[in-house]
């Protein structure tokens, strides 16, 4: 029977009472039980530092009711103004990640297996404490070995003060290195990496610099590219020298594609027409290198210099023939260069990470000599280092001495640089004896996963009885450990963002927390200073901080005393600091320490966008002065070697693809995220790439051609295969690849963890000067999976 | 009354795609999985689309930032069969999705393809709901979505304008797209108004609009990069 008319309205009528009182309920009188989510919206908005990659932009958080919602781009930010990469703003992705760990970890089952228990951080710590306090009363202090990925600013330096004063010489890098380092230290004395002033060059000329993908600072190459200056400098014009249509590439006004290898000698063509047609800074050269001319080295032999090598070796023609640059582009190339003042020749990985990556890194930057666009305007400099007040000075108690004079596990290095010096750790641990390296501190660095050689790394850790992670995910190496101490991120704790070398003036970024915990975990920094206090004596002593937040601040007491600089300002400020710099003065602005720091923590951070180009210093800081084309270190070593090496003199190894390997390998990186991170992020698992159809999946990026050839189309699943390995990936077909070559992405896994690695497929070849690895000399071949 | 717009600029773009995440961040929008994204069903109000011409080696690729074009003539609200999709009074083109049935007329009736449709519930976990922005409602299953110009902000900007007792500004009111952008490659604001850069990067040289000959007046211009 279906209701009356009246009986219907009666039900709805009593129905439509409930739902009113259930409304208004939340509204006006909302209970403890009342779980609807009901929040004041109360809103403000916090400056930060983003610490994802190396390039550590500012940025601004939005917080609703404490919960970050949005990242934005700090205005007041010297370089970012506002601007900030996808990566930062799927920032909110990592600190709300579901796979989050929620506290401390320690390990129950066997290793690697899984099962864990949750502990409180203060058991976890007295874990940590107990050990190290074994290994320092078995005198065996130098056993402790921390592994950290890029650590700039006061994590570096805390991490080495620990180490310092606990007593052990074991600080692995496992950051990725661009070997510029060690040509500026041979070449100019100066040992770090250079500063480019793209924005105030005319023409910035990259040999396979990433500078849009992962490079230092790739918001310092948008902004340059795009012209978002303080409206006091037009846009430089790029060129980029690439092997592969990469996407700096693609944006640049022009592309030259080279042979892989041959950089160096396009770089000593351009140099030939420099020279032959008298269009280098011949002032430059003469007052400010040597080696330039032909030389009397200290035994007093006559050698050739730099300009009779070039003349005798880089015949436009023969350049061409070599690196597949036609003339009329080499010498268009050439007189471009010569005519824009000024110009910036950038070094990439490209270059050095070769076999004769060292060498080649100096033929490509002896272009910036010759132009003499060494600390001018717009040309290569050398930064300074934030005037921060340094840690105390460490407290060295017996063992301490004792152990720090002990051989680094990983060895003494080689000659001319610290390449690949997390390898070499993994190498010597897994060939020594069990508990040779009794504690590894894993920060920041996931060698399971981003290792060239992942089974090595594995030996090595089976050999290390204890290791602790400060990763806040369950990644790989994390996995292994015994115990994990999973450290915040970055929108929660206290850490200093340093600008990266690039930045051709100082920048000291602040990151702060901008929100409470959300998961469990301590700040890694605060860890350590907790380890130093429980382990009481000279650590103590080396470490007498109360918090991160005391120590930045005590730091910070160097900028307030510099009587330079300011903290972060909007652009009419940036642009007042500038000119009264140049004109010699600076202005206090704060009477006391208190409201400088307040204000610093406020618009976070502190720069000085002055940097002297008139200092003699900022050329060489060689004996002579000089900037040196042949470094004597550099010729004594290569003439030992016994080969005919001499710098600028190249050597092209005939390469012979093996048997069965058709096409060159070319890694490259997405971003500077090494350790597979952008899986992360789902956002950017949508858009990893220039490529809108490739989400997800890691790829490689084969020619039409071949692909044609190979019978494997667009989208196939394949091996990629070589002597040393193999790995899953998805065959993209793109014109801008090579026929001869196959480009593939690196720092990217499968949407079921697996990971996508070609650096394992590498020949394990590599520059012995600088211990770097080559990337670009290893063949394979792709079969359908 | 404005007539909100948009500037490209392809000269400068690097295709970085902050824009497309910093308008999946302003807007809640979801990701799919990997198997739905391959069959074209990730949703992206900005997405920034490649033309790539010629071979080896003298390729060539374009990078092309497109929201929501907001035509002043739109295709999409004529089909709409529940007036869920509407042009409001200053041009923005919005999307009511409390109306929409999931037709996809206007999906299908859009020529530059920017309309969305939700083929499951967004997928967020308890710890992802934190970062949900509270301005921008989460969409069911079943909806079409799109680009608004980020038009809760517009809002927003008014009653604080109108809070200080002030006229609105050009910088009160942008789209998170423009705002991120590191290149500067995205300009908003008034078309009409003649001072707001809008105005006259319109009328550079180098300025189109995307298949004008439909008719539809689409409200982004974009900037031929140059030569």
């Amino acid at each position: 029977m279906s209701p009356t008319r009246r009986e219907f309205l009666g039900t709805l009528g009593a129905a439509g009472a409930v739902i009113a009182l259930r409304g208004t309920q939340g509204v006006y009188w909302a209970t403890e039980e009342d779980d609807r989510g009901w929040a004041p919206g109360i809103e403000s908005r916090h400056k930060s530092a983003c610490l994802i990659c190396p390039a550590r932009c500012g940025i601004e958080g939005r917080i609703v009711d404490g919960r970050l919602v949005r990242i934005q781009g700090s205005t007041l930010h010297p370089m970012s103004r506002g601007g900030v990469c996808p990566h930062g703003v799927a920032g909110v992705q990592m600190l709300y990640h579901p796979e989050r760990l929620a506290g401390p970890l320690i390990r129950t089952g066997d290793r690697g297996a899984g099962e864990w228990r949750e502990a409180s951080g203060d058991e976890a710590l007295g874990m940590v404490v107990d050990r190290l306090q074994s290994l320092r009363t078995a005198g065996r202090s130098d056993a402790l070995a921390v592994l950290a990925g890029y650590c700039a600013g006061t994590m570096n330096d805390l991490w080495n003060q620990f180490l310092t004063a606990f007593g052990s010489p074991n600080y692995v890098s496992d950051a990725s290195e661009d070997g510029s380092e060690a040509v500026m230290s041979l070449m100019h004395g100066i040992s770090r990496r250079p500063s480019y002033d793209l924005e105030r060059s005319e023409l910035v000329v990259s040999f396979g610099a990433p500078l849009f993908e992962s490079w230092w600072s790739p918001l310092q190459a948008y902004v340059a590219y795009g012209g978002v200056s303080d409206g006091e400098f037009g846009r430089p014009r790029l060129v980029q020298v690439d092997t592969r249509f990469s996407r700096t590439a693609s944006q640049a006004q022009e592309w030259v594609g080279i042979r892989p290898g041959t950089h160096a000698v396009l770089a000593l063509g351009l140099a030939y027409v420099l020279i032959r047609d008298e269009l280098y800074d011949a002032d430059f050269v003469a007052k400010h290198v040597s080696g330039f001319e032909n030389y009397t080295d200290e035994q007093g032999r006559v050698r050739e210099g730099y300009r009779s090598v070039v003349m005798r070796g880089y015949r436009t023609e023969e350049v061409s023939a070599i690196t597949g640059v036609p003339v009329e582009r080499i010498t268009s190339l050439a007189r471009a260069l010569a005519e824009a003042q000024p110009a910036t020749v950038v070094c990439g990985n490209d270059v050095t990470l070769s076999p004769q990556g060292l060498l080649a890194g100096m033929a490509v930057h002896s272009l910036n000599v010759l132009l003499g666009n060494i600390n001018r305007p717009g040309g290569i400099l050398f930064g300074e280092d934030p005037p921060l007040l340094p840690l105390v000075e460490p407290t060295l108690d017996e063992t301490a001495r004792a152990g720090s004079a002990r051989t680094p596990a990983a060895g003494e290095g080689h000659p001319f640089g610290a390449g690949n010096q997390a390898l070499r750790f993994a190498e010597a641990v897994a060939a020594g004896d069990e508990g040779d390296v009794d504690t590894l501190f894993v920060y920041f660095a996931n060698p399971l996963s981003s290792s060239s050689r992942p089974a090595v790394w594995e030996r090595a850790l089976e050999k290390v009885p204890f290791i602790v992670s400060f990763s806040p995910f369950l990644d790989e190496t994390t996995r292994y450990a015994d115990l994990i101490l999973p450290d915040l991120t970055a929108y929660e704790r206290w850490q200093d963002a340093p600008a990266p070398s690039s930045y051709p003036y100082m920048a000291w970024g602040l990151a702060r927390p901008v929100v409470e915990p959300h998961a469990g975990g301590t700040s890694t920094g605060e860890a350590i200073l907790s380890v130093a206090q429980r382990l009481g004596g000279s650590l103590a002593q080396s470490l007498p901080y109360e918090s991160i937040e005391a120590l930045l601040q005590e730091r910070a007491r160097g900028l307030f005393g510099a009587r330079r600089g300011m903290t972060f300002g909007n652009e009419f400020e940036r642009r007042h600091l500038r000119q009264m710099e140049e004109r010699g003065w600076w202005l206090p602005e704060h009477s006391d320490f208190d409201s400088f720091w307040s204000e610093l923590v406020d618009r976070g951070g502190w720069t000085d966008l002055f940097h002297d180009n008139t200092d003699p210093a900022g050329i060489s800081s060689r004996g002579d002065g000089r900037i040196a084309l042949f470094p004597e270190r550099l010729v004594a070593a290569l003439e030992a070697e016994g080969r005919g090496r001499r710098p600028y003199v190249t050597i092209i190894d005939e390469e012979v693809a093996p048997e069965g390997y058709p096409l060159r390998l070319i890694p490259y990186r997405v971003s500077k995220l090494d350790s597979g991170s952008l899986a992360l992020e789902r956002w950017l698992a949508e858009q990893p790439t220039i490529f809108p159809d490739v989400q997800w999946v890691p790829w490689v990026e084969v020619n039409p051609e071949t692909s044609h050839e190979l019978g494997l189309g667009d989208g196939t699943m394949v091996w990629v295969v070589s002597e040393r390995g193999r790995y899953r990936a998805r065959l993209k077909v793109f014109p801008g690849t090579a026929r001869e070559n196959v480009c593939a992405p690196y720092g990217l896994r499968h949407p079921n963890g697996e990971v996508a690695n070609p650096l394992r497929l590498l020949d394990g070849s590599g520059d012995p000067l600088t211990g770097l690895p080559a990337w670009f000399t290893t063949f394979v071949r792709l079969e359908r999976a | 009354m404005p007539r909100w717009g948009m500037v490209i600029d392809l000269d400068r773009c690097t295709g970085c795609a902050a824009c497309e995440v910093a308008c999946k961040s302003e807007n809640n929008i979801p990701t799919v999985s990997a198997e739905q994204a391959d069959m074209g069903r990730a949703l992206s109000w900005m997405k920034v689309e490649t033309e790539l011409e010629g071979e080896f080696p003298e390729t060539r690729l374009l990078f092309f930032p497109r929201p929501c074009l907001h035509c002043d003539n739109p295709p999409c609200i004529k089909v709409c069969p529940v007036r869920a999709t509407y042009i409001d009074e200053e041009g923005i083109v919005g999307q009511i999705y409390a109306r929409c049935i999931g037709c996809r007329y206007c999906a299908n009736a859009c020529p530059y393809t920017v309309k969305y449709f939700n083929w499951y519930d967004p997928e967020w976990s308890e710890s992802e709901r934190q970062h949900l922005n509270p301005d921008v409602s989460v969409r069911p299953k079943g909806v079409i979505e799109k680009c608004t110009f980020c038009h809760h902000r517009l809002q927003k900007a008014r009653e604080d304008a109108a809070a200080e007792g002030r006229e609105l500004r050009e910088e009160d009111y942008q789209p998170a797209c423009a705002e991120i952008c590191p290149a500067g490659a995205i300009t908003f604001g008034d078309l009409d108004n003649p001072n707001h850069r809008v105005h006259e990067l319109k009328e550079d040289p180098r300025a189109f609009r995307v298949m004008e000959d439909l008719g539809t007046e689409p409200k982004v211009y974009y900037l031929r990069p140059r030569e």
